[in-house]
Order: structure tokens, then sequence, then C-alpha cells
């Protein structure tokens, strides 16, 4: 067998590790072996990633759904224990079939919040500019907190007129 | 065997910056689907090869500032080649894994590469020299836009792009730099600065992904988070991290020439000995020198060579050697030929 490693040398160094309970195999040469080890700590992150996953999911599952007829996504057909097994979601859809289970996974790995990065061009300006108002809403917060009340004053005025304009087209339409 | 001269061509993020230059590259990656087709991994292949027409027929028409992209199906790519794609950065492990109804579309100088049917329908990713994560996001952010006139992307107020897998939802931005710390290295201090990163929510990776370790003292740093900031956070973030292993970095070079500088000129020399000398090399060792060189260049005591850091790094790797070479080699050979690609490289200046 070649090292997993290098692809070059004969493995002849065979570690296996136990993350999470699972054991992971690694077939290396011994040069190779000697800097796993010198870096091991340091990586273990990376390592561990598809494990520490699939944990996360199984802790959100409820034990009592595997007896009974689990509900699968009307798009896609996966179940939850489909989804836990692969680590993956099947389609867009299933976020929404999910969702109580998906939370706290998301939660978990990106500490909690709303997306409030990039919006598709053709989901509309009237969705950018609600997510706009509420990162003018967070930043007014946190000036007033810091007391810079004349920054503070201009975001106002700019929730103000933001606010205005959304009203006008309200009555016009 | 007839070679594909797109393949061939140099990558631009292996151009030279600036010297010294610890900050070796910049990488965005965009995490797309398309709304109502499911993932890739539970596509049947006929599904998957409908997909995969769709989403090429999108990627190559699209015009990004004057530059077209150039699809390659990996089906139709010899296995050398592939390895050629995975050494350059250009494609994942795992997209070559299983060749059919996948590819990657590139541009001429490779600046930016189109995972088709990886782990989501699409991943974007632009790759430029040096410490430019602002250009390389803007890079990005333009060619995602111009997809988006010819796809639908699967996206949800809340969520924002939804991935595959949950942890590259939100923005699906996974933005990275590749480091080159040997200073670090040779003074024991790189898990010190590197092991804080994690609980910053940034990952640390070596030269070749995931579990790959750290050959040539090289890292790829990224940030884990997705969901919850803007790409703007997110990079500056990084940024500011990047510009304080940076820091150290040069901190351990100076306390070198103040403190060692013998043992550092001799280290660098050693290096540069062997590489011009050497009959033998092996990946690794090729790694480990060069990067020993590369100190020695940056740090005014050797002299730059023609061929940069970066492309030795790539050429010297088992399958760009053999597709530059042209044949199939057994690792015996290779060693021997990538002695002689080194030698060659670093007699010319």
């Amino acid at each position: 067998m070649l090292c997993q490693h290098c692809q070059e040398r004969e493995a002849n160094v065979h570690i296996s590790k136990s993350i999470n309970g699972q054991i992971e195999e690694l077939h290396l040469c011994e040069q190779c072996a000697k800097k796993v080890q010198e870096a091991h700590v340091l990586f273990q992150p990376g390592l561990i990633l598809p494990d520490f996953l699939q944990a996360l999911f199984g802790f959100s599952q409820m034990p009592a759904q595997t007896t009974q007829e689990e509900e699968a996504c009307p798009r896609c057909g996966m179940t939850i224990s489909q989804i836990t097994q692969a680590g993956k979601l099947g389609c867009s859809v299933c976020y929404e079939t999910f969702e109580p289970q998906l939370e706290p996974l998301v939660r978990r790995i990106h500490g909690g919040g709303r997306h409030v990065g990039k919006i598709p061009k053709r989901k509309g300006a009237a969705l950018r500019e609600k997510v706009e108002l509420s990162r003018l809403k967070e930043q007014l917060k946190s000036l007033v907190e810091q007391e810079n009340f004349e920054q503070a004053a201009i975001v106002r005025d700019q929730i103000r007129q933001m606010e205005q304009d959304q009203g006008g087209e309200l009555h016009g339409a | 065997m007839e070679r594909n001269e797109l393949l061939l061509q140099q990558s631009a993020w292996m151009e030279e910056t600036d010297t010294p230059s610890v900050v070796l590259s910049s990488r965005i990656r965009l995490a797309r689907n398309v709304e109502n087709t499911p993932f890739p991994h539970v596509l049947s292949a006929e599904e998957a090869a409908q997909t995969e027409e769709t989403l090429v027929e999108a990627l190559e028409s699209v015009n990004i500032e004057g530059e077209h992209l150039k699809y390659l199906s990996l089906d139709r790519l010899m296995p050398v080649e592939r390895q050629v794609l995975i050494e350059k950065h250009l494609i994942s492990p795992a997209l070559a894994d299983q060749p059919q109804a996948r590819g990657v579309a590139l541009a001429k100088d490779h600046r930016m590469a189109v995972m088709v049917n990886e782990e989501d329908h699409l991943r974007l990713q632009v790759l430029l020299p040096g410490n430019q994560l602002l250009e390389t996001y803007r890079l990005a952010s333009a060619l995602d836009d111009a997809l988006e006139g010819y796809l639908d992307f699967a996206y949800r107020e809340a969520q924002g792009y939804v991935t595959a897998c949950p942890t590259n939802v939100g923005t699906g931005l996974r933005a990275s730099v590749m480091v080159h710390l040997p200073a670090l290295a040779m003074t024991n201090q790189v898990q010190q600065v590197l092991g804080a990163l994690t609980h910053l929510g940034l990952a640390v990776r070596g030269l070749y992904g995931e579990g790959s370790q750290a050959f040539g003292h090289i890292f790829q740093v990224s940030n884990q988070i997705t969901l919850g900031k803007s790409e703007e956070d997110i990079l500056a973030h990084l940024g500011a991290v990047t510009g304080q292993i940076v820091e150290h970095e040069m901190q351990a070079r100076e306390a070198l020439k103040q403190q060692a500088s013998l043992i550092l000129e001799d280290k660098v020399w050693r290096a540069r000995g062997i590489l011009q000398n050497a009959r033998l090399l092996t990946s690794e060792d090729t790694l480990h020198l060069l990067s020993h060189d590369r100190l020695g260049i940056d740090m005014g005591i050797l002299q730059k060579s023609k061929r940069t850091f970066a492309t030795l790094l790539v050429e010297s790797r088992p399958g760009c050697l053999q597709y530059i070479l042209e044949r199939e080699l057994d690792p015996g050979q290779r060693d021997a030929e990538r002695a002689g690609l080194i030698r060659k490289a670093l007699s010319e200046f």
C-alpha cells in the first residue's frame, strides 16, 4: 500500500485514531508519519470536521423518529436520517422541510444570526433595502453605546429618510 | 500524449507580486446552487448530466471584464490532467474522485476556476497572487453577478445562499490566504501563532487541503463562519489576522538575522546548494528546500531565479512533472527528473 499522504513511498506506519468514537485509520510512510505527529494538534480541527458534523446532526435528531414513518422532503425525498448519514442536505427545499432540526445545528456551527451578506439582484431591491435598514439600526445602536452622538445623528437621519421613502412607496402603490 | 494548452498555461496566482512575500496568494470561493434542482450528491447520473449541461451553458456565456471561461469536462481528461488541476489548486481532490458529469470552467490565466457539480452545483473560485483579498473578492462577486443573469441561485432571506453542507450556508464564502512562514517554523513558533486562530473562527490547513500537512512551511488560513457576517466583515477579519501573521513572520526573520545570522545564511545556502546539485529529489525534500531557498531570496542573501517560488512548488509535484515531461514516470524516475527540473530552474537568473 502506498503512503496516503505522499502517494510515493510504501506505507509502513499505521495509525488509528479515535475521534468522537469513530476510528480513523492512517497509512503512512515513516517520513510522513513523523510530520503528521508534529503537526497533529494543529490540524485536528480540519480532520475532525465530518465527524463533528455527524455528531451535531445526531444530537438534534429525535430518537423516537426511527420507529415511525419519517418525514421526507417533498422536493428531493431525503429524510433527516439520510441527511445525517450524508452530512449534507438534499436540496434547497430541505432548509424549509427540516427547519426545526436544522436551526439548532446551524446555530451551533455559525453562532446564530441571520444572513446579512450579499443579496442576489433578482431577489429585488425591497429586500436589499430592508437589510440595509436593519444594518443602519445596528450601527445606530452601537454608535449611541459609544456615545458618538454626532455620527449617530447622521445615521438616524439616514434611517428616517429610508423609512419615509418606503412609506411613500406604500402610499403611492 | 496530446496535451491541453489550457492546462499548460502559467497560472496567474503563481506570479510574484512583491519581495519579501509572506502571503503567496489570495483565494475566494463562493458556493452557489440553482433553485429547483437537488444538490449534486442526490442526482441520478442522468439528472447530473442535465444539470451539468445547464450550468456549462451559463458558464460559457458569461463575459467578466472581457474574459470568457472554457469548460473542461473531467470525464474527458486523463488522470494525470486531473492531477495537474489539483496541484494547481484549480479543483478539489473530491471533484477528481468522481469525474462523471463534473468539471471546471477556467479563465485563460486560471484566475477564475468554477467547479461544476462538486458538493454544490457551482463553486466559484478566484485566485490571485499576493495579499489582495479585496480585489479577489471583487472579481468573484462580479463573476457571481454575471452568472446570476443566466441562473436562478437558491437563496433564502434568513439563510442567505443555501448550500449542501450547512457549514457553508449564508454568504457561501470561503476566503483564504496562502502564507509562507519559514522563520516562524525555524524558531518553533508556528504552533503558537497559528494555534490561536481556531479561537478566532479561522481554520488552518497545509498546502494541499484538509488533512494535508504543512510541507514547505506553507499554510492556508481561511474563515470558518459563513452565516451572520457580511462578506466585508469576513474579509476584514481575515485581512487583519493575515496582517498579524505577516508581522510575526517578519519579526522572526529579523530576530534570525540579528541573533543567528550565520545559522540562517548556512541554512539558505545549503538549500540552494542542494537544489542546484542534487541528482535525486523527493517532492517533500523539494518543498522544504525551496522554502529555505525562498527565505534566502526574501532576506537578500540569495539571488532570485526566473521561475517563481510558487511555480517551482507546483511544477515539482508528481502530476505536473509528468505532464510537463510528457511521459509516465515511476517514483524513482520522478525524483531524478524533479532534480533535473530544479537544477535547470536554479541556473536561470
